[in-house]
């Protein structure tokens, strides 16, 4: 029996663990890249040092903007926080049922990268629309390679409830090296990676405009609304981390009916499981070049066919 | 010697002897003698398919080999068409040799390469298994791409590579087919030693699965249609026929072709238990119409006249392929001559251009003029040929055609055979011009022209081949009886 | 061996099968689709060794150590020699671009799933549920074979459509006889064995592998 306590706890947890892990995932990350290039690096609170100085500064807008302007970094850190609350990191008791849904998950996501796309155009620069327009191409290939292989990985389910589709692997841990699950998770993989704008698709730490993609996109953004929008892209980061890690490997993930200490556990397991995907990408990172731009799609093409094997797979394999 | 011994070595002989040959040469090489090893084991070739037919047919070999009067016929017209090829050999090499197009390397190769590919064709008519006769029609690719490339130029090159690609992968799918057939064997409770037996296989076709018969019956018409030079898989056909040596493109287009047919009708007799006969009916007539609308295109304007001999082979097996749609007794048994007359003529006409091209150092139309007077003997040999090949009496080719297009009639097909008639009719007429330019008309003032000394044995081969072409138009004589149980092997059910 | 373990072993090597051909159209590297052409010999090799296992036949595992050998081992092998000769490394421009041939290679899949239903519905095992896999992999040898501009492109395509069909003749039936298997795999490396030296004098009268060099003969 689900408890109302229980719920909440479940809940509270994977809030806090994304608002205060995000950034901290992010400088451990950038800890990785330092070490692997041999420097010494900023130490793993940067970020949080970043943010707080950020946020203390004077909030300015520029002229001619209007509410989509301000709006946006709000609804961008909005989205990732019900998206944080609802999917299944620590345990698979589904708190929102409905909400729970790999959908739903997207599209809040989607609607987060468009708020941003939105508040780069009402700028009216150059790079905010430039910016504004690669991340919607991004997406627009993105998409549909999610969808199918949302489509892949709920026809074993027959649901497309988070919770489910994680129970069901928790229970079963052979499907995870079927090739439904491992086309699924490549191109999972990809897609998540040009989601939050890493290499080889963009380069957080660019500084030159011509081949920035999501860093274009937001900057004219200054003070607490950048501190926001940093802080929401390393969320997302870890949520889309912490997703991967669950559905396809969902060991000590806490069952329906847990107790505190089930779901303490599991929420231990989840920080060491993303901070091992966080050191992976990082390193990754360090070996790779960005890819040209127009090779973007290639590797997106990629992914999607990925996906659609992984739907044809679970029909025919299944 | 118990007759089974006997049929056994009759059975092995036609592709035993030809590999006996292909040792030879590769241990001595190509020289005065050794030219003639090919002629000789060519005729043995056909006194052995004689032989069978006097015998009689019966099962013979390791389960392997089964010379059944379909085969029989096939071995005759191999061992009919690859005697005035490898007559014509020695005097072709011999003249590419004093021009230092080649050197003694190549000429062994050429030795061990033909033979070995007529010893995969015997395979292949000989094999009672699919698989077993798969692999000997692949194997003749794989034999006679270095003939296709024989002088190492860029065209010669070219087309060696298409034609590699193309067929290969082509009869790879016929492979898929026969992989599939299989699987539908199996499922019909065939005994799994049996499962690929063409006889076996034609006995219980009825319980094959027809779904999956249909997927098989596709493949294997696209694969073997492919090696038949059937359009649109055609594409390879011109080039490497018009690069080849002459007697290798005597012995492609007039037997391999018919080789690669002969595997569709043994596959047909299956597919039409299987599935009745529209299923093939439909594939045969698009690909017949197709592959005698591409000749007749690209024969109008053609400037070379390898080539266009090439595209009358397309044109021949489109005919082959509408008569196999028809079906029946008169239709197969037409088709069958169409086939042996076909070898007769087209390997005449391959051999004298061969010596044309040799004489005039061109393979252009507009090159050759005037050629009745300049080398009356090339000429005559071309000029028959050219008249058997378009279907004018008396050879046997105005007889088959003649039965493909009455049985055509009377099965119902009378639209196809309009259209069938039509293309005919301007591949006629297109032969005929270019013929009359090549063969009439002053030549140019060029002396050498006159002075290549024409070999005989190659010309006495293939007037007594074009000969034979001219009684069969008439009477079939003592091939009658292998010819009817034939028809009846290759479905031709009244 | 038991079903619960060879059901998603199968899967698995089909799975592999199927991305090692996926893949081949995503790389220009010349090498790295070979690398990609034996990964997958190797997987079809698994493929048959399971298929003997658990039918527990002795004489298929041999096959499929003999196919591992032929296709992971000597094909490659002959492919490498051959690049190596030739110093060209990259697929240059395939007629059509990296994007497109993915989502056409999609698309094949999706063909070769309706063409496989009267296959599969004859005996639904699941082997036979695999054959599908086989043919996408078939359909995408046939696209590389056309699109891909290089001499070593297309015999990799040739040897993919190969592989295919000796995947689906596993699959299906677990193997033609072993003479024809014996014959088969003698004619694919001779038929290899004759386009290597074939792409040899290429090199020597064109000056290269391009296929579109290819244009002395035409009407």
């Amino acid at each position: 029996m689900i408890t109302p306590v229980q719920v909440a706890v479940q809940i509270t947890v994977q809030i806090v663990l994304v608002v205060a892990g995000a950034p901290l995932l992010t400088g451990m990350m950038r800890q990785v890249r330092a070490r692997l290039e041999g420097r010494a690096g900023a130490g793993v609170l940067q970020p949080w040092r970043d943010l707080r100085k950020l946020a203390r500064k004077e909030p300015i807008t520029p002229q001619g903007t209007g509410w989509v302007f301000r709006l946006a970094p709000l609804v961008a850190a909005a989205t990732v926080l019900v998206v944080a609350a609802v999917v299944p990191l620590t345990g698979t008791t589904s708190p929102l049922a409905g909400v729970g849904d790999l959908f739903a998950v997207v599209a809040l996501l989607a609607l987060g990268s468009v708020a941003l796309a939105l508040g780069g155009l009402d700028t009216g620069t150059a790079f905010g629309g430039m910016g504004a327009s690669r991340e919607m191409t991004v997406l627009a290939l993105v998409e549909p390679t999610i969808l199918m292989s949302i489509f892949a990985l709920s026809v074993r389910v027959g649901s497309t409830n988070l919770g489910a589709i994680v129970t069901r692997t928790a229970e079963d841990p052979l499907d995870v090296v079927s090739p439904v699950s491992l086309f699924a998770a490549a191109a999972l993989a990809i897609v998540t990676i040009a989601e939050t704008g890493r290499i080889p698709m963009d380069n957080p730490a660019t500084h030159l405009e011509l081949t920035m993609i999501h860093e274009a996109m937001v900057l004219e953004y200054a003070g607490p609304d950048l501190a926001l929008i940093e802080w929401a892209s390393a969320a997302r980061l870890g949520v889309l981390l912490g997703l991967l890690a669950s559905l396809f490997a969902p060991w000590g993930i806490a069952g329906v009916g847990a107790g505190l200490a089930a779901v303490a556990l599991a929420a231990l397991i989840l920080v060491i499981k993303v901070a091992v995907l966080g050191a992976l990408l990082a390193a990754g990172e360090v070996f790779m070049a960005k890819l040209r731009l127009f090779r973007v799609p290639e590797l997106l093409a990629g992914s999607f066919l990925m996906a659609l094997l992984a739907v044809s797979a679970s029909f025919f394999l299944g | 010697m118990t007759p089974m011994t006997l049929m056994t070595w009759l059975a092995a002989a036609p592709i035993g002897i030809p590999a006996l040959a292909a040792c030879g040469y590769a241990l001595l090489g190509w020289n005065r003698v050794t030219a003639w090893f090919g002629a000789a084991a060519a005729i043995l070739l056909l006194a052995s398919a004689i032989a069978l037919a006097a015998t009689g047919p019966g099962e013979v070999a390791w389960g392997l080999l089964r010379a059944d009067s379909l085969s029989v016929f096939m071995l005759i017209v191999i061992g009919a068409v690859a005697v005035p090829a490898m007559l014509a050999g020695p005097s072709y090499l011999a003249a590419e040799v004093a021009r230092g197009h080649t050197g003694p390397r190549a000429t062994r190769r050429y030795g061990v390469l033909t033979q070995g590919f007529i010893a995969a064709m015997a395979l292949a008519v000989l094999a009672s298994n699919l698989g077993v006769m798969w692999v000997a029609v692949e194997a003749t690719t794989i034999l006679t791409a270095f003939l296709v490339g024989f002088r190492k130029t860029r065209q010669a090159t070219e087309a060696a590579w298409k034609y590699v690609v193309i067929c290969s992968v082509g009869i790879a799918l016929a492979f898929l087919g026969i992989v599939v057939t299989h699987y539908a064997a199996l499922h019909a409770h065939v005994p799994a030693a049996y499962a690929l037996d063409g006889a076996t296989l034609a006995a219980h076709a009825a319980g094959l699965d027809g779904g999956v018969m249909r997927i098989a019956a596709v493949l294997l018409v696209l694969g073997f249609g492919t090696k038949a030079g059937l359009a649109p898989m055609h594409a390879w056909l011109p080039d490497a026929h018009s690069q080849a040596p002459a007697p290798v493109s005597a012995l492609m287009s007039g037997v391999l072709l018919s080789v690669a047919f002969y595997a569709i009708l043994r596959v047909k007799v299956i597919t039409d238990a299987a599935l009745g006969q529209t299923a093939m009916r439909v594939l045969l007539v698009a690909a017949g119409l197709a592959s005698l609308a591409v000749a007749a295109a690209l024969l109008l304007a053609q400037r070379d006249y390898k080539r266009m001999l090439a595209y009358s082979s397309i044109e021949h097996m489109g005919l082959l392929a509408l008569a196999a749609a028809i079906g029946g007794r008169l239709a197969t048994a037409a088709l069958l001559l169409h086939v042996l007359g076909h070898g007769l003529g087209k390997s005449a006409l391959f051999l004298s251009s061969g010596q044309i091209s040799q004489a005039v150092g061109s393979t252009r139309v507009d090159a050759v003029r005037g050629l009745a007077t300049r080398a009356p003997i090339v000429a005559a040999t071309f000029a028959a040929g050219l008249v058997a090949i378009v279907g004018l009496p008396p050879f046997s080719l105005f007889a088959s055609e003649l039965g493909i297009v009455r049985a055509g009639f009377a099965a119902g097909l009378g639209w196809v055979m309009a259209a069938g008639l039509l293309l005919m009719l301007i591949i006629v007429g297109a032969m005929g011009r270019h013929g009359r330019r090549m063969l009439l008309g002053t030549g140019p003032a060029q002396a050498g022209a006159e002075a290549t000394p024409v070999a005989r044995a190659p010309v006495f081969a293939m007037l007594a081949g074009l000969g034979a072409c001219a009684i069969l138009g008439v009477t079939l004589g003592p091939l009658a009886p292998v010819l009817r149980a034939a028809v009846t092997i290759a479905g031709g059910t009244p | 061996m038991s079903e619960g373990l060879y059901v998603p072993l199968l899967d698995l090597g089909c799975g592999a099968f199927l991305l090692a051909g996926v893949l081949v159209l995503w790389r220009r590297d010349l090498m790295a689709i070979v690398g990609l052409f034996a990964l997958q010999g190797m997987a079809l090799a698994a493929v048959v060794v399971l298929l003997g296992v658990h039918q527990a036949d002795a004489e298929l595992i041999a096959v499929g150590v003999g196919v591992g050998v032929l296709r992971a081992g000597l094909l490659p092998y002959l492919m490498r020699r051959a690049l190596a000769a030739s110093g060209e490394g990259r697929e240059t421009q395939p007629l059509v671009n990296v994007a497109t041939s993915l989502l056409v290679a999609a698309a094949l899949a999706m063909l070769a799933y309706a063409v496989a239903q009267p296959l599969i519905r004859l005996s639904p095992t699941p082997a036979t549920q695999a054959v599908p896999v086989a043919l996408t992999v078939l359909l995408v040898g046939f696209f590389v074979l056309v699109t891909r501009r290089r001499a070593l492109s297309q015999v990799v395509g040739f040897l993919l459509i190969d592989n295919a069909i000796t995947a689906t003749a596993f699959l299906t039936t677990s193997g033609v006889p072993l003479v024809v298997e014996l014959g088969v795999s003698l004619d694919v490396l001779l038929a290899a064995l004759v386009l290597q030296v074939l792409t040899t004098r290429m090199r020597a009268a064109f000056g290269g592998t391009d296929l579109d060099e290819l244009r002395e003969l035409h009407d």
